[in-house]
This record gives C-alpha cells, sequence and structure tokens, in this order.
C-alpha cells in the first residue's frame, strides 16, 4: 500500500489539513472573488458541443485547464496546412474549430472570413473546370455562396468582439469586392468609422461609396462633418485628401463660393 | 538538561535550499525541460514562414506561455517529488534530520530549493520569449510600420509580472506536491498525485460554476468544499490578454499574488505539520 | 553532589508500526530500559531485527516512541535540543553523491552550526583524522563503502559531539576497513566520547566495547559488562613455551599436588582477521590517505559548536 494514512495519528492529519484548506480557502475568497470576476470575464464559455467531436479528450482538458490560446495557435497552423492544399471542407471546418477553441483573437476571425470569401471561391471555379471554362453565372454562384458562409461567420464574431470596427470592415470588404453591394458595403463602412478606434480610411471610403452612388451632397457633408475631427498632424488621417475630396465636391455641387466650406 | 534550546535557523534553511537547488540542476530531468521550453520558446522563429504579420507577435507570446505552464507544471510537480523523495529513498534524510535541525527548515528548505530551481526555469523562459518578442517586434514594426504606428505593441512589463505570476502559481503547486510527498509513501504515488491535483486546480472552476445552481443541497456543498480546498489555478491564466497586447490590471495582479503567497505559506505550513510526526 | 546526566537514557521504550491498514502492529522494541554512561562504548547488539535500528532512530528523534521515555544528556529525545551535542552514522550510509568528500562534510558542519571562521579547518582536520584527505575532492558517488563509511563518520564528528551513534558502521566492510573502524572507535574512547554502537557482527566489537546488550525481538536479553558477560572468573589461561611431554606429565603432577587441576591444552593460534590484517598492506587501502590519522580526534575547544573551534588538533593528555 502506498498510503501510511489510516493510522489515528494520520486521520488526525488528515482532518487538520483539509480543515486548514477549507478555511484559507473561505478566507481568500476575499481576493480570490473580484480577482476571478475579471479573470471570467475575460475568458469567453467554452462551447464545447462545437469542438468536443472534433478533438481528443486530451485536448479537451487541456482546453479547459487553460492552454486555449496556445491550441487555437496550432490549429490555425493546422488550417494554413490545409489551406496551403486547397482542400475546402478541411479549411473550412479548420477555421471554425480554431475561432470556437478561442474566440478572443480578431485576427483569427477576420483571415478566416479572407480565406472562406475570397480563396474559396477560387478553389471551385478551379475544380469545376478553371476560369476559363466556368460560365460567369457559375462564377458569380460560387462568390454569393462563399460571401454568404463568410459574412455568417464575421456575424458570429460580434459575439465576442461586438464593437469591433475591424469586423465590421471586413464585411464592408465582402460586400464590396465580392458581391458589387455597394448599398451595404457602404452602410458597414459608416457603422464601422462611427467607432473611435476605426481607421481613417473607413470613413473616406464610405464618403467614396456615396459618390459612387451619386449621392454627393450626403457625402459632402459627411466630409464636411469629418475634417475638422482628423488630426491634421497624422498621416494616416490623410487631412489634406480629405478637403481636396470636399473641393471637388464643392465643384461638382456647383456651390457659389461664400457657401464653400471653410477650413 | 541543557536549558538552551536550538532556535529555528534561517541559515539552516538556506543551506537546504541551496543543497537542493544545487542537487536539482545536476539531475538530467531539470536540464531536459528547459531544453524542451527553451526549444519550444526559439521554434517561434517557425511562424515566420506563415506570414502572420504583427499577429505573429501574439504567436511568440502564446508559445512561450504555453512551455512556460506545461514544462514549468511538469518540472514543478517532478522535481518537488523526486528532491523531497532522493533524501528519504537514500537516507541522506536519516543523516540530515539527525543533526540539530528542525523540520520545519528541512520542508521549508527543500520548498526553497525547489522554487529556486522553478524561479530559474521562468526567469529563461520569460527572458527568451522577450528577448525574442523584442527582435521580431523590431524587424516587424521596420516591415509593417502602420501596423506599429502607435509604436511597440507587446507590453514587456506586464510579460514580466505575468511570469513572475506564473512562478508563484508553480510555488502553489509545488507546495501541494510537498504536502502530498510528507504523508506519500514513494515517489510515483507523488508524482500521480501532484498531476491529479494539477488538473483539479485547473478545472475546479468548472464544478464551481456547473453546480453552484444545482438543487441538491448536499452535492452543492461537496462541490463548494471542494472548491474551497483546491486553489483555482485559472486565477493566473492572464497570459492569453498580454499575448494579444492587452494591458495587465495592476489590482488584479497584486490580487493573484496575494492568493499565491497566502496558499503558499498555508499549504507550506501543513506540509510541515504532516511531516513533523512521519517517521523517518 | 549533583548525580552525572547519563549519556542515553532509556525508560520502558515500546515501539509499534502498524503494519496492515486494519491496525495490526508489529512491536518492533518492547519494554527497553537502558542506560549508557557518558565515557562508555556501548554496544548494542542482536541479529537482523531485534530492534537495534529502532531504537537509535527513537534516541535520534528520527522515530517517536509509542510509550516510555527516552533522554539525550537528559533532553528528551524528540526535541531538536537532544541532538546538538550528537554524531551519528548510519547503516550502508547514502550520501549526497553530486558532492566532494569535503563539500559534504563542510555541508554537515554548516547545518550543525560550526563557525564559518573556523570551518575550513575543521572540515580539513577531521577528513584528516578519518584518513581520506586524499580522496576528499573527489565526489562521494565514486567512494568505496569503507570510504563512505569514513566520510560518514567525518560528518559525524564534525561538529565535535559528544555522543556518537554509529549504526552497523562494519557492515558490508572489508576486514582491513572494519579493523580501521574499530581503531577509530577505540581513539574516540580515548577522547572521552560517549559511543553506542550496534552490530550483529560481535567479535567485531567485542574489542572496543564496554559494555553491550543483547536484544532478540524487541526486548533486552542481557546487559552488562564485557568482563561481566564472557569473562570466566575461576579459571585462567598460562600460555607458554612448547613443552615435551614429560615437561607436561611434569607440571600436571605438580599442579595436582597444590590442589589444582590442568584441564586442557591447546595450541594458541592467531585470528584469522589478525592474519589478514598483517598480510595485507594497509597503505593504499580504498584511496584514502594511509591508514587512519592520528591518535585524536580533532577537537574543538568547547563541546558545544556554538563555540569556537580549534584551528588545529592538539593531542591529548
Amino acid at each position: 500500500m502506498t498510503l501510511a494514512f489510516f493510522s489515528s495519528r494520520s486521520l488526525r492529519t488528515g482532518v487538520v489539513v483539509v480543515t486548514s484548506l477549507v478555511l484559507a480557502g473561505l478566507g481568500l475568497r476575499v481576493v480570490e472573488a473580484p480577482a476571478w470576476e475579471v479573470v471570467r470575464s475575460r475568458q469567453p464559455s467554452l462551447r464545447l458541443e462545437s469542438v468536443k467531436d472534433a478533438l481528443g479528450q486530451g485536448v479537451t482538458v487541456g482546453l479547459l485547464g487553460g492552454f486555449r490560446a496556445i491550441l487555437a495557435d496550432l490549429f490555425w497552423i493546422r488550417t494554413n496546412y490545409v489551406w496551403e492544399k486547397y482542400d475546402l471542407p478541411a479549411t473550412q471546418t479548420s477555421i471554425k474549430l480554431v475561432t470556437a477553441i478561442d474566440p478572443r483573437s480578431p485576427y483569427f476571425w477576420l483571415n478566416g472570413s479572407r480565406m472562406i470569401a475570397y480563396d474559396m471561391p477560387n478553389w471551385r471555379i478551379d475544380k469545376a473546370g478553371g476560369y476559363d471554362k466556368v460560365p460567369d453565372s457559375v462564377k458569380r454562384h460560387f462568390d454569393e455562396e462563399q460571401s454568404a458562409v463568410a459574412i455568417r461567420y464575421l456575424n458570429e464574431a460580434f459575439g465576442f468582439h461586438p464593437d469591433s470596427p475591424m469586423i465590421r470592415l471586413e464585411i464592408a470588404n465582402i460586400y464590396l469586392n465580392r458581391l458589387k453591394d455597394t448599398e451595404t458595403a457602404a452602410t458597414y463602412y459608416r457603422r464601422a468609422a462611427e467607432h473611435p478606434d476605426a481607421p481613417y480610411y473607413a470613413a473616406r471610403i464610405y464618403a467614396e461609396l456615396l459618390r459612387k452612388m451619386n449621392r454627393n451632397a450626403e457625402a459632402y457633408d459627411y466630409l464636411k462633418q469629418l475634417y475638422p475631427k482628423l488630426p491634421k498632424e497624422d498621416l494616416q488621417a490623410s487631412a489634406q485628401t480629405v478637403l481636396g475630396r470636399i473641393h471637388e465636391l464643392e465643384d461638382e455641387l456647383s456651390l457659389p463660393a461664400d457657401q464653400r466650406f471653410k477650413p | 538538561m541543557s536549558a538552551v534550546s536550538v532556535p529555528f535557523s534561517f541559515s539552516r534553511l538556506a543551506l537546504i535550499a541551496s543543497n537542493t537547488f544545487l542537487e536539482a540542476v545536476r539531475q538530467r530531468l531539470f536540464n531536459f525541460l528547459l531544453l524542451l521550453a527553451v526549444g519550444l520558446v526559439a521554434s517561434a522563429q517557425f511562424f515566420r514562414d506563415f506570414n502572420f504579420g504583427s499577429s505573429e507577435l501574439k504567436f511568440i507570446a502564446d508559445f512561450g506561455f504555453g512551455a512556460l505552464v506545461f514544462f514549468g507544471s511538469a518540472l514543478t510537480i517532478t522535481t518537488t517529488a523526486q528532491l523531497f523523495f532522493s533524501e528519504i529513498e537514500n537516507r541522506t534524510a536519516l543523516t540530515l534530520l539527525a543533526k540539530p535541525i528542525w523540520r520545519a527548515e528541512f520542508v521549508f528548505g527543500k520548498f526553497v530549493g525547489v522554487f529556486a530551481v522553478i524561479g530559474v526555469f521562468c526567469a529563461l523562459t520569460i527572458g527568451l520569449m522577450m528577448a525574442l518578442l523584442w527582435h521580431r517586434e523590431g524587424q516587424l514594426m521596420t516591415i509593417d510600420p502602420e501596423a506599429f504606428a502607435s509604436g511597440r505593441i507587446v507590453r514587456y512589463g506586464d510579460l514580466f509580472i505575468v511570469g513572475v505570476l506564473q512562478w508563484l502559481k508553480f510555488g502553489v503547486l509545488s507546495s501541494i506536491v510537498l504536502l502530498i510527498a510528507t504523508f506519500s509513501n514513494s515517489n510515483l504515488y507523488t508524482v500521480v498525485t501532484g498531476f491529479f491535483a494539477l488538473v483539479i486546480c485547473h478545472l475546479q472552476y468548472l464544478a464551481r460554476d456547473s453546480w453552484s445552481n444545482v438543487d441538491n443541497l448536499m452535492l452543492r456543498v461537496l462541490v463548494q468544499v471542494l472548491g474551497l480546498i483546491f486553489p483555482n489555478f485559472q486565477l493566473f491564466n492572464l497570459g492569453d490578454e498580454i499575448g494579444q497586447g492587452a494591458a495587465l490590471d495592476p489590482l488584479l495582479a497584486g490580487r493573484v499574488a496575494v492568493y499565491a503567497v497566502v496558499y503558499i505559506a498555508v499549504i507550506g505550513g501543513l506540509a510541515v505539520y504532516s511531516f513533523r510526526n512521519r517517521e523517518i | 553532589m549533583n548525580t552525572p546526566v547519563p549519556a542515553i537514557s532509556i525508560k520502558g521504550l515500546t515501539k509499534d508500526f502498524a503494519v496492515t491498514l486494519r491496525g495490526v502492529k508489529l512491536r518492533a522494541v518492547d519494554d527497553l530500559s537502558l542506560t549508557v554512561e557518558e565515557g562508555h562504548v556501548f554496544g548494542l547488539l542482536g541479529p537482523n531485527g531485534s530492534g537495534k535500528s529502532t531504537t537509535i532512530k527513537v534516541i535520534l528523534g528520527l522515530l517517536g516512541a509509542t510509550a516510555g521515555d527516552v533522554r539525550v544528556f537528559g533532553v528528551p529525545s524528540h526535541e531538536v535540543e537532544s541532538r546538538r551535542n550528537v554524531g551519528y552514522l548510519p547503516e550502508a550510509p547514502y550520501f549526497y553523491r553530486y558532492l566532494s568528500g569535503y563539500e559534504l562534510v563542510r555541508f554537515y558542519a554548516r547545518v550543525c552550526g560550526v563557525p564559518r571562521k573556523q570551518l575550513q579547518a575543521r572540515v580539513k582536520d577531521v577528513v584528516d583524522w578519518v584518513g581520506l584527505s586524499k580522496a576528499a575532492d573527489r565526489r562521494v558517488g565514486t567512494y568505496s563503502k569503507g570510504m563512505l563509511q569514513r566520510i560518514g563518520l567525518a560528518q559525524a564528528l564534525v561538529h565535535d559531539p559528544k555522543l556518537i551513534v554509529l549504526d552497523e558502521p562494519t557492515a558490508g566492510v572489508d576486514p582491513v576497513g572494519t579493523a580501521e573502524m574499530c581503531e577509530l572507535i577505540l581513539k574516540l574512547k580515548q577522547q572521552g566520547k560517549t559511543v553506542l554502537i550496534t552490530s550483529h557482527l560481535l567479535a567485531q566489537i567485542e574489542d572496543v566495547c564496554d559494555r553491550v546488550a543483547i536484544l532478540d525481538h524487541g526486548k533486552l536479553i542481557v546487559e552488562g559488562s564485557l568482563q561481566e558477560l564472557v569473562g570466566q572468573r575461576d579459571r585462567q589461561a598460562l600460555i607458554v613455551d612448547s613443552l615435551p611431554p614429560a615437561d607436561i606429565e611434569a607440571l600436571r603432577g605438580w599442579l595436582v599436588s597444590r590442589g589444582h587441576a590442568l584441564n586442557a591444552i591447546e595450541q594458541p593460534r592467531a585470528r584469522l582477521d589478525q592474519l589478514f590484517l598483517s598480510k595485507v598492506s594497509r597503505g593504499g587501502h580504498a584511496g584514502a590517505s594511509g591508514g587512519v590519522g592520528s591518535n585524536v580526534v580533532p577537537k574543538s575547544s568547547a563541546p558545544n559548536t556554538s563555540a569556537p573551534v580549534a584551528a588545529s588538533p592538539k593531542p591529548k593528555a
């Protein structure tokens, strides 16, 4: 027998140990509870039902035990491996597995959706015979299907990143570049631009799309409101470019000199 | 009868600790695990092939913390058990405890020695990870200056603090293993039980979350008691956020540190209590 | 006048070990009472499993007594204080293999509180004294059994204890090593040290012990001085030159005429171990420095290790 535990002295020791640990646990709740509240809030609950079939028991315990980030990284590397092989079902499953394991990194959502929306239609076209042989209607169908998958996937991301401007921008890009839906794309660019952490180009693209949709007056008003908020010394903000656009719109709208924007 | 008593001596404790440290670093297991951890951190070079951009830094940090937590836990459990039982099984404890030393000096000396070994492990792993991150971040800043418009993304000070908190967590784990060792009769039993304790400490939050609203009062109390007996190791899981560039709340770090230090003291004290009655 | 405090006082010691979960116990020592006076070499004898090592462990506080009272220089053996003046050499000692002989003795010297200033000299002296100075820079892991015993003795003596406990010090050691160990014990005795020695090899310690106790199944069978226990007071042996038969007969007649009897005529023989030792070189034994050291244990200036220790050994008058 490995334990010499059952003599009365050992039993007494055991009782003292357990009682002391319970008391210590109770006493430490004062510091543990507020700290745990913060830590717990930063760890989205694991949707085990969506990953348990794809993972072994050991990996699941690892996930529960706090190795989510590194396991997600490892599955992301695996995603890259199957992506290089143009394996559509495996890549799509692997992308979803990664964000099911660790939805906290926007990087996985953004790059996963790009693989789905931009690469996979090409793989499907290749598989169907190549660009020369596949009719445009089929190509369009592939684009629409994959874009729908990608947008659904990105909408899931809002569950974990409700305010993320980057996810809105990614949806906007898909509407604009793959679905050629300027109206919806513009809406998403505007919503993205409303966020304080949004890149400056989101607002500029929104104004440009308004121009594209012949809503010049709307674009002009938007840029006039935008310009004063832009830091003039920050090259990324491109304040001079925005001012140039405002003047172009004034010309296009034939505004009289006294009504023109004066920064 | 002599009236002079032998007082508790920190110098004897330090002597036992330094001897334990020396023994540990001369063990192949330490070198092996250190090499594995360093290898895993250094394998971050491999991420360059994937062109992750600035997110490569998250991958380096995740792998660094992963190596630290995984190999650090293995090192803590095996080293604590091994260094304790090497004294018992090789009968060096007979000679040592027949000297005028307190058993508390022996137990805490062992703990401090192991804690120092784990400290070296943590320092090397975190140090290497930070050096890699700094170097790679510098390179990425020239490749993609837009992504680093507001300067460096990685918070190195926070990384260091999270490393220290991990070290403290290993201290709690080491004291648990030491407590098990004081009433266990074999190294193997201690190592296996130590790993079980590690898993329970990592997963006890699940039981607390899932069962806190259970109708059965007995079951609810049992789960609550288990949640109180085992420390909550998920509390130390702060590295994921830091790897993504999030800031570490100093109050949170302070609370976690207090939690660890108190547990080390309590469980260490219990190990002394249990070892006091052990027949050598 | 104060009664001198015995080095070891054991009264009614009983020690049980639990051997099954149902509470079945093995009685290793059964109501043992013994006293070891200061300055004596005391042999605790008995077959394997007789309770010798258990008794020693209780004396050293490594085991708790189930019943009874055990004191070392008047201090209860479970107190740390009781070990202040005790040096212990365990049976078949294992030490930290990665340390050199010097490092090992230095480590134990520091554990025992030998002051730093005298540490170096004290360690060197005691290593020289046990005859290991040439091998003291080697790692302990490379030592032979005899060398391990001697480095073990060095660590037991490094803080100049008043009581030295030797558990089976000659077990597994060759006759040369055994003889050297016996010489060392005799030197300790000359120093006025109290030595408690256990062995199941009776002849080996017969030459060094003042008193012996024999244990069997945990019980004290017999205790007393060697002379009391094995001396035949009503008989004497005369050793003379080889006599022709006629002279023997004449001697027998002379004895009878005076009322005595010639009981036996034997050819005296040297003991085999003495023959062995006379034939085997002891100079280069086991990588040691050439046999045991001086007659005097390097002695600290005061028995208590908290006091300064002499930098070099001083022969005792």
